[in-house]
């Protein structure tokens, strides 16, 4: 595989994982919310290293409540 | 302590329903909550932020309008119980806002003299009173402030600094908060007081409202009426089609110019592919839309802002009566021509239960404005662009038609529930009328602008992610060779078994399951499989319609027209079915009719166009 085409094939790697987290988002918030939730428990363990700590406090921190329902009209926000 | 460090002080802006509370909200906060010319537009409270002059910071709620403390609706509810502080996770104001109708003091002053009675923080504003001036009604502020025993100022929310006055005040009672000094005590007859004030402040004119009243004579004839609002209606839809072409014609052309450009810079391979097949095809598909979808919504907003949709749903309560609806519901039903998810949480304002789940089931059959873009594909595809009787357009006729068959689906299902149902009386509808007015060209183009944006974002966020995943779906394995052989090829060929006896081919299948997210994505989604199904570049390059036209026979396209009258793929309208009505049964209720309506009435029209040699 030539080097043009790696670099093609990670492009749309990247977009496809970024279109299948809006797509989550929009019409899964609470699913989403929960995986947050999830993934950013552990990192805010005791005795984790501060770094993740604070990667950890900034994925719970855009976890709010009540972000559900609308998924992408947007006419109820 | 500095004005700037201090805690917000909350205010709450409440009063009866159309007076314009959100307004004068978006006045003094600089938001762009949406505003119109009827009751029950505001169904949840809304927060918002003022900086007053002297850098004290506000949180100002804008709450639903409410006649009287004793709630007789939802969003009623929503209003006492924030003014009481017993609205859950929401501080009780720590003054409040009381706005009035400069044009209708009679009904507004009583819900007045009630709030004063809570002994809390008050001011008075009394709004509109550029209107009120216009019709000769007097008023003494000064007298109704000493009476009221609160501070009143004049408001006129919709003027560039019309509340400017209001502002100062409230800066004023921040620095000392003073409980109104007038109260009238427990078993005070309101109506009595509320006139006693009336005769001591107000001046009305011999005729308040010559205007109105003259056009209500013509408007609200339950025959001239009914043929108005019918050519009104009728009208909107001829605009959509004659006025939105050269515009069209013009995104199509960059469409196609930006695909060629971009296929010509490009190697070949999959991330060309991504970009002209893909985004370019499927995106540029949609945004072409827009000039459509703009006109139509400069028609309902200027309705909107006229005053005209109250009277509208005065003329239709007699037929949504029979159907098992009320007059009410016209308004839940109206907003749902945008979205269907703003006119099920505007059925709110619906007092009997019954009436409101009857409402809520049927706003899904109103043809929301992401449907606009499917119909206006197969519309432009298939139906020649004719002049019919020497004036209309054909295509406008037929979206005309669609749009009604929607309305005409939706009496019809209320009918059959209201047959069901033990309980088949009937509820007076008792609606405000407000005073007709003359749009206000500044609000009409920032709901315009807020009608792009939500388009747009529509288009760059959730068409545009599902357009990248569908075009994944439908590269892979075989790099594009052969779309029947890709993934999405081969769901779209094992679900053309169900969906063969209503006339979808594969490709339509395939653009039915993304279209569950935003149904406009149905028409990305076709631009994008074609884009990739045709082996010429050139062909590929040129708009749909075309292509679909060349593919497609008669009875596929009206059954896919049908279909989409009653689409009941709308994940996000289910969702707020379920948060509603609280209730997973109601939800799949719901969708199970939709897509069995769907199914049949696609089934028979596609049926009968084979019989009549359309197949």
């Amino acid at each position: 595989m030539s080097a043009s085409l790696l670099l093609q094939y990670v492009v749309i790697a990247l977009a496809v994982i970024v279109s299948a987290w809006v797509v989550a988002k929009k019409q899964f918030p609470g699913g989403v919310r929960r995986l947050r939730m999830a993934l950013a428990i552990p990192m805010l363990r005791e005795g984790r290293p501060a770094w993740l700590r604070t990667l950890g406090r900034k994925i719970a921190s855009q976890v709010r409540s009540g972000a559900g329902g609308c998924g992408g009209c947007r006419k109820c926000d | 302590m500095n004005a700037e460090t201090l805690a917000p002080l909350r205010l709450a802006l409440v009063g009866n329903p159309n007076c314009g509370k959100t307004a004068l909200f978006n006045q003094l906060t600089g938001s762009r909550q949406k505003v119109a010319n009827y009751a029950g537009v505001t169904v949840e409270r809304k927060e918002g932020r003022l900086r007053g002059p002297s850098g004290r910071s506000y949180a100002v709620l804008d709450l639903p309008g409410a006649y009287s403390l004793n709630a007789a609706s939802l969003d009623e509810a929503v209003a006492r119980d924030v003014i009481r502080g017993c609205y859950p996770g929401e501080a009780a104001p720590d003054a409040l806002v009381c706005v009035m109708d400069a044009t209708n003091l009679r009904l507004h002053l009583r819900f007045a003299l009630e709030l004063r009675e809570l002994g809390k923080p008050m001011i008075v504003a009394v709004n509109m009173m550029d209107a009120a001036r216009r019709r000769g009604i007097g008023i003494d502020l000064v007298e109704l402030e000493r009476l009221l025993g609160v501070p009143v100022v004049e408001t006129v929310a919709v003027r560039r600094h019309g509340a400017r006055a209001l502002v100062e005040r409230i800066e004023r009672m921040a620095e000392a908060l003073h409980a109104p000094t007038q109260r009238l005590g427990k078993g005070a007859d309101l109506h009595a007081e509320t006139r006693r004030l009336l005769a001591a402040t107000v001046r009305m004119p011999a005729r308040t409202a010559r205007i109105d009243d003259a056009l209500d004579r013509w408007l609200l004839h339950p025959l001239f009426g009914l043929l108005a609002l019918a050519m009104v209606m009728f009208l909107i839809f001829q605009a959509v089609y004659a006025w939105a072409t050269p515009l069209m014609d013009l995104i199509d052309a960059g469409t196609a110019w930006l695909g060629e450009t971009v296929g010509a810079v490009l190697p070949e391979g999959p991330l060309s592919s991504l970009l002209v097949d893909g985004i370019i095809a499927g995106v540029g598909g949609v945004i072409v839309f827009l000039p459509q979808i703009l006109i139509l919504f400069a028609f309902i907003l200027a309705l909107e802002e006229s005053g005209y949709l109250p009277r509208a749903a005065f003329l239709l309560d007699r037929m949504m009566a029979s159907a098992g609806l009320s007059g009410r519901s016209f308004i839940p039903l109206l907003s749902s021509f945008a979205c269907a998810i703003p006119g099920i949480m505007a059925t709110r304002s619906i007092q009997d239960p019954r009436d409101r789940l009857a409402t809520i089931l049927v706003a899904p059959l109103m043809t929301c404005s992401a449907r606009l873009p499917v119909y206006a594909l197969l519309i432009g595809a298939f139906i020649p662009q004719k002049t019919v009787w020497g004036v209309f357009n054909r295509q406008g006729l037929v979206l005309f038609g669609l749009y009604a068959a929607g309305v005409a689906s939706a009496l019809l299902v209320s009918w059959v529930m209201k047959q069901w149902r033990r309980d088949k009386g009937e509820h007076a509808l008792l609606l405000e009328l407000p005073s007709y007015r003359v749009p206000h060209a500044r609000d009409l183009l920032i709901g315009l602008w807020e009608r792009a944006m939500i388009f747009l974002k529509r288009v760059g966020g959730i068409i545009l992610a599902l357009t990248v995943l569908l075009w994944v779906l439908l590269y892979f394995p075989n790099g594009g060779a052969d779309v029947t052989q890709s993934l999405a090829g081969r769901i779209g060929q094992a679900l053309s078994v169900v969906f063969a006896p209503v006339g979808f081919n594969w490709q339509i299948c395939i653009a039915l399951i993304p279209g569950l997210a935003a149904r406009e994505v149905a028409v990305s989604s076709l631009a994008t499989v074609y884009a990739l199904s045709t082996a010429d570049d050139t062909a590929a390059a040129q708009a749909l319609a075309p292509l679909i036209n060349d593919g497609w026979s008669l009875a596929t396209a009206l059954s896919l027209l049908v279909w989409y009258i009653y689409a009941p793929m709308c994940i996000s309208t289910l969702a707020t079915i379920k948060r509603e009505t609280n209730s997973w049964k109601q939800m799949a209720g719901a969708t199970g009719y939709l897509f069995a309506l769907a199914y049949a009435a696609a089934f028979a029209t596609y049926q009968v166009a084979v019989l009549l040699g359309a197949g």
